[in-house]
């Protein structure tokens, strides 16, 4: 993580990526694959990753942009989850095994993994928002005692677009003290789980503020709906974080563009308490 | 020009007061006598902001573009080149006809606010010449060609001599020299965007030089990049400029963008004939190039 | 008193060039801006050290228009990056007014600090001598004394040139102005010089608490009126001498090509539009309250210092006369509803 006015404590080029080999692709919905990347050598990943920070993914003849780590398993592999909704992301989507692309990070300020210790975390996620959550999730199971209980509540336009499956209905309903709730927005054929859009879903489970902290990430009108949802349910400002996007360039606070206020998201943010987000103006 | 500004006002004021419009879009002053600005007018309160004087040069139809995915009935007050502006807007589809009450103003020359600007800003040591601006030295239409009325008296063209001399000079030159002449001028151009904002016929919601999927020009401020920048905009305007000349005016580096522009004006009239763009309003009529005919010239394909 | 005798100026920046690239300010034809010595032409152009300032700023030199970043060579699976273009080649520029060096000083402040150090910034800024031009008439447009720049004697300068007549006193202030200084010493000579009267501003303008009273502004009714007239033409972007945004993007030829990076603007209406379509900042009057803001109030909060220098050549350019000095007026007139 960089100082804050001190020198980069990271790569001398933060600009330039580090070139990585692509060594597993799975599709997790029709447009939304997983890609694994190590470095070139096959030893180790290019840089550590907290749960919540992003890296600037590339596929150098096209571009470049900043996706979430949704995990780095150990010395392994970093995991990144990509949505397909624009030029770069086209281009990643028809690439192979094997493929070498670029990355750099890690950036962005990651979730408080620390100051949430102790707490029931309850996790609200739409569409692809549960990438940068699953990070979060994840890390919670490996230091499991260290959280209370979890609630991951997550849905998505059909059944076809829910994201990480197996870890939805498989892994993580079997943990000690979790329960995971998943919603589709239209009734469908072989779909026997809830319907409904995940706001509203979240105020019929209505999870305890007591001693809670939900973290939030999706599309920004659910953000916007599912915050007014935990006010009336009673979560202060300071019980709710979430993750914020805005078009990035350079990754590293430099360029001007991801500005909301005098933050940059991609290095002040993208994960912000509700009470922070009061102080900004409401650009996002 | 007291007295043009005044019956503007009343216009407005009656047209607000007989509640016809939501809007009136003219001219205010800024703060010193040679700065203007476009200016909404939203009732009659706002209409003594109204100001139309010898530096009232910006292309009001420019403004209509804020207002064409609304329903706000809108009065207009226009010079012959906004005019032409308004025909551009009303072909290419970008607002309705019925939505506008337009005040015809006969254009008796204007002078260029940003010349002022320049020579009291004391950045350079001549001082530019304080009369008419250059774009209305090469006026071939002061009078408005669509209105619902018109104040002020009729007024001739300025244009002297051949409207297409500068552009018959480029044509003379050699292939070599032609491509010198255009990659030295194009080397200057900062890409700051300011020609196609200011134009009226640039009324694409997503400019294509805006576009990445795919990327038909890159950002790069490079000979290559810039040319086909200059190029592509001004193939856009093949038939479809108006000739109002802001481009050229507001270019920083003075980029001879309406020597551009009359040869691709020179060169559809010659292949298409009929009207230059925007010259009167039929209803359904496109520009040259907007309709496939099968006898279409194509010499140049 | 060091002085450089107006007769000898040539000769100077003859002997500068030798090893530095030389920018000075310059009517080159039908631009006005900062230009390379080595290009005058004496027919053609027109030195403008004494004229008050020209339209493009220096930060050309070290943010250029466009900047290769580093070369790219794809073939099938395998990518390369050979070369990276950091370009730390020695540069000075040459009779910056106060504005302009603030412009560069709050550059720095972007460029270098906050955790990252931007690699093809710091290249260019270390090989880069800023020798000053001190400021002694104000223009019709210019306030950059109620920006927090001292335009006698512009904090960040290397040298700090006096013009005092038939000769320039040349003051130096740092270590790199050392240097630089030593190639032309013996065209100094040491002796007594009348400084030139300091006018006042004829632009008065008060910025105090402007960006205290922004923070509450966002929302505010005043942005609709103000940024009615605005085309989002982007020349006030260019022209400013700390507007610093930019666009990274990529030139292939087949399988080789280079990132290379040019100014964006924020007023431009895909600066900000993502991938999938939405945009924060879609309409003109956002993008026109993001430029503002960011200079008035939040690069103001984040760095300390407000990002206008004062220089006017904003109020100058724009075609449809928004004039940043009306709008620091009109927000403090404003009434803010609670």
């Amino acid at each position: 993580m960089p100082d804050q006015d001190n020198k980069c404590t990271c790569n001398e080029q933060p600009l330039v990526p580090t070139i990585v080999e692509v060594i597993d692709i799975i599709d997790r919905t029709p447009d939304v694959k997983s890609f694994f990347v190590k470095n070139t050598d096959g030893n180790g990943v290019p840089f550590q990753v907290a749960p919540g920070q992003c890296g600037m993914v590339s596929h150098l003849p096209i571009g470049e942009a900043m996706i979430s780590c949704t995990w780095q398993e150990e010395q392994e592999y970093l995991e990144f989850a990509i949505k397909r909704v624009g030029l770069l992301t086209d281009e990643l989507h028809q690439i192979e095994v094997g493929q070498k692309i670029g990355v750099r990070g890690p950036y962005g300020n990651g979730f408080p993994v620390d100051a949430c210790k102790g707490k029931d975390m309850v996790f609200i996620a739409g569409g692809i928002g549960l990438a940068p959550l699953r990070s979060f999730i994840k890390y919670c199971f490996k230091y499991r005692e260290d959280y209370g209980k979890i609630t991951i509540i997550y849905g998505s336009r059909s059944k076809a677009d829910l994201c990480f499956k197996e870890e939805l209905f498989d892994l993580w309903p079997k943990e000690p003290n979790t329960e995971v709730f998943v919603t589709i927005d239209n009734a469908e054929a072989e779909w026997d789980g809830n319907v409904g859009f995940v706001p509203t879903y979240l105020e019929e489970l209505s999870p305890s503020s007591n001693g809670a902290i939900a973290v939030v990430c999706g599309p920004p009108i659910m953000i916007k709906f599912v915050l007014k949802s935990l006010e009336k349910m009673g979560y202060n400002d300071d019980q709710v974080i979430t993750t914020l996007e805005m078009r990035m360039k350079c990754g590293i606070g430099k360029c001007g563009r991801c500005n909301i206020g005098s933050e940059f998201i991609c290095l002040d943010g993208p994960v912000y308490y509700l009470k922070q987000l009061r102080d900004l103006p409401p650009e996002w | 020009m007291k007295e043009i500004t005044n019956k503007i006002q009343t216009i407005a004021s009656n047209l607000f007061a007989d509640n016809k419009i939501d809007v009136f879009l003219a001219w205010e002053k800024g703060d010193l006598d040679f700065k203007t600005k476009s200016f909404v007018a939203r009732n009659a309160e706002d209409v003594k902001n109204i100001v139309f004087d010898e530096y009232s040069i910006n292309n009001i139809a420019n403004s209509l573009l804020k207002f064409r995915d609304s329903h706000e009935r809108i009065g207009i007050a226009v010079k012959g080149c906004d005019s032409r502006g308004i025909v551009r807007l009303l072909e290419d589809l970008q607002i309705k006809r019925d939505r506008l009450y337009i005040v015809g103003i006969p254009c008796p020359g204007m002078k260029d606010p940003l010349t002022a600007a320049r020579n009291r800003g004391g950045f350079s040591k001549q001082k530019e010449a304080d009369g008419l601006a250059k774009k209305c030295l090469d006026c071939i239409q002061p009078n408005p060609v669509i209105y619902d009325e018109l104040v002020g008296p009729e007024q001739s063209p300025r244009q002297q001599g051949d409207r297409f001399a500068k552009v018959k000079e480029i044509e003379s030159m050699s292939a070599d020299e032609r491509y010198k002449f255009w990659e030295d001028t194009f080397s200057t151009c900062i890409r700051c965007y300011a020609c196609r904002q200011v134009c009226v016929a640039c009324d694409c919601r997503t400019c294509i030089f805006d576009e990445m999927k795919p990327q038909w020009v890159g950002r790069e401020n490079s000979a290559s990049d810039n040319m086909m920048y200059h190029l592509v905009k001004h193939a856009h305007m093949a038939g479809r400029c108006i000739e109002c000349g802001e481009c050229e005016r507001v270019c920083p580096v003075n980029i001879p963008l309406m020597l551009l522009n009359r040869k691709l004006i020179k060169d559809v009239g010659t292949l298409f004939g009929g009207p230059d763009a925007g010259m009167q309003y039929v209803e359904g009529s496109k520009p040259p190039l907007s309709v496939y005919r099968e006898n279409d010239p194509d010499s140049f394909l | 008193m060091k002085v450089l005798s107006k007769a000898k100026l040539e000769s100077a920046l003859n002997k500068l060039s030798d090893k530095n690239e030389v920018f000075v300010p310059m009517q080159k034809g039908e631009r006005s801006g900062y230009f390379t010595w080595k290009s005058f032409d004496n027919g053609q152009d027109e030195l403008m050290l004494d004229a008050l300032n020209v339209y493009q700023s220096p930060k050309n030199v070290v943010l250029p228009q466009t900047e290769k970043m580093y070369s790219i060579k794809s073939q099938g699976v395998e990518v390369n990056i050979d070369k990276t273009y950091e370009d730390a080649h020695p540069t000075i520029i040459f009779g910056a007014r106060g504005c302009d060096v603030k412009g560069i000083i709050a550059m720095d402040d972007v460029f270098l600090t906050r955790g990252y150090e931007d690699s093809f910034y710091k290249a260019r800024r270390s090989g880069n001598v800023i020798i000053a031009n001190a400021c002694y008439e104000p223009g019709a447009n210019c306030f950059c004394n109620a920006m927090e720049v001292n335009s006698l004697d512009p904090v960040g300068s290397d040298v700090i040139l006096r013009d005092a007549g038939d000769g320039y006193v040349w003051e130096v202030r740092t270590e790199k102005g050392e240097a630089v200084t030593a190639l032309i010493a013996d065209l100094l000579e040491e002796k007594e010089a009348k400084l030139p009267e300091v006018k006042p501003f004829t632009q008065k303008v008060d910025y105090s608490g402007v960006a205290e009273k922004l923070k509450d502004m966002f929302a505010h009714p005043i942005w609709d009126k103000l940024s009615q007239p605005c085309v989002n033409c982007g020349m006030c972007t260019y022209v400013c001498p700390s507007c610093y945004c930019f666009d990274i993007q990529v030139k292939m030829w087949g399988d080789e090509g280079y990132r290379f990076r040019a100014w964006d603007s924020c007023m431009f209406e895909e600066y900000s539009r993502e991938a999938g379509g939405g945009n924060p900042r879609g309409a003109s009057k956002e993008r026109f309250r993001q430029r503002f803001l960011h200079k008035l109030e939040f690069f103001k909060e984040r760095y300390g210092t407000p990002l206008c220098t004062g220089c006017g050549r904003c109020i100058i350019v724009c075609p449809t006369d928004i004039n940043i000095v009306r709008i620091i007026d009109a927000v403090k007139e404003a009434e803010i509803n609670a």
